[in-house]
């Protein structure tokens, strides 16, 4: 079932409020600009129920992994990062647990180091991979005929 | 030759060098830590569709959203939104910057959390 309105890119906007998608139109329910109200009132919740109305491109969290033959659901760029991240953690409740100063300075130190090498390869990583864009640029020009 | 891809077997492998001891679970229980964070960066671009329902206004993408299929959203960022026009496509719509709008809708407002 399709919508009624014609120009969705003029009459409806989108914004975010904490976990909340808010969805305002002013058109009424035939896709008509709403003239009922006054201007102070004319952005309003959208008039009519549509199927699969409202499509989302967004940034998902990656698949949980649940058992020991599971791949990450992340680009590969990233895995040396998730070893990195589990030796500081690990690294650290070492330092919690043992009862030698020595070591215990020891084993945060090397959390540390693993804590720097995960934040690297994260921001890193993710810089870099936020789109695989590449090439040359090419500005496509109005059509003046 | 394919792309080198870890395993959760893989990452206890090299963890258990340095921690022969450390257990499966909890060390999958890390990984997903790491996961939930590495969430933050755009390395999974998703899209969904959800139904538009008359005068509502907000729709939920908490943790627990589900799209019309009843699929999980799991969203962290949404990148952009498109509104289905009378002909049936997806046309982009433009995110609002002022959001003080004046009118508001009470009736759906049962997304947002009300006070305990």
């Amino acid at each position: 079932m399709a919508s009624n309105i014609t120009y969705p890119d003029k009459h409806a906007v989108w914004f975010i409020e904490g976990n909340n998608l808010c969805l305002v139109t002013n058109t009424d329910s035939s896709g008509n600009t709403s003239t009922t109200t006054s201007g102070r009132k004319t952005w309003k919740a959208i008039q009519e129920s549509v199927t699969d109305g409202v499509l989302m491109y967004y940034n998902a969290e990656p698949n949980k992994v649940s058992s020991i033959e599971d791949s990450l659901d992340i680009d590969n760029v990233f895995e040396k990062g998730i070893v990195e991240y589990v030796k500081k953690c690990l690294y650290m409740d070492r330092a919690g647990k043992t009862p030698d100063a020595n070591l215990s300075q020891v084993a945060l130190a090397m959390s540390q180091m693993h804590d720097r090498s995960w934040k690297e390869i994260s921001v890193k990583a993710g810089m870099q991979k936020r789109d695989k864009t590449g090439g040359t640029r090419v500005i496509k020009p109005f059509n003046m005929t | 030759m394919s792309v080198h891809s870890l395993t959760v077997k893989n990452i206890l492998s090299r963890i258990r060098q340095v921690f022969p001891d450390a257990q499966e679970n909890y060390v999958i229980n890390l990984i997903n830590d790491a996961l939930v964070e590495m969430g933050y960066y755009s390395n999974k671009i998703a899209h969904a569709k959800i139904s538009a329902v008359a005068n509502q206004m907000w729709y939920d993408l908490s943790d627990g959203a589900e799209d019309s299929s009843g699929n999980k959203l799991e969203l962290n960022k949404v990148k952009r939104v498109y509104l289905m026009d009378n002909e049936g496509d997806y046309i982009q719509i433009p995110r609002l910057t002022d959001t003080n709008l004046l009118l508001t809708d009470i009736t759906s407002e049962s997304a947002l959390e009300a006070p305990d």
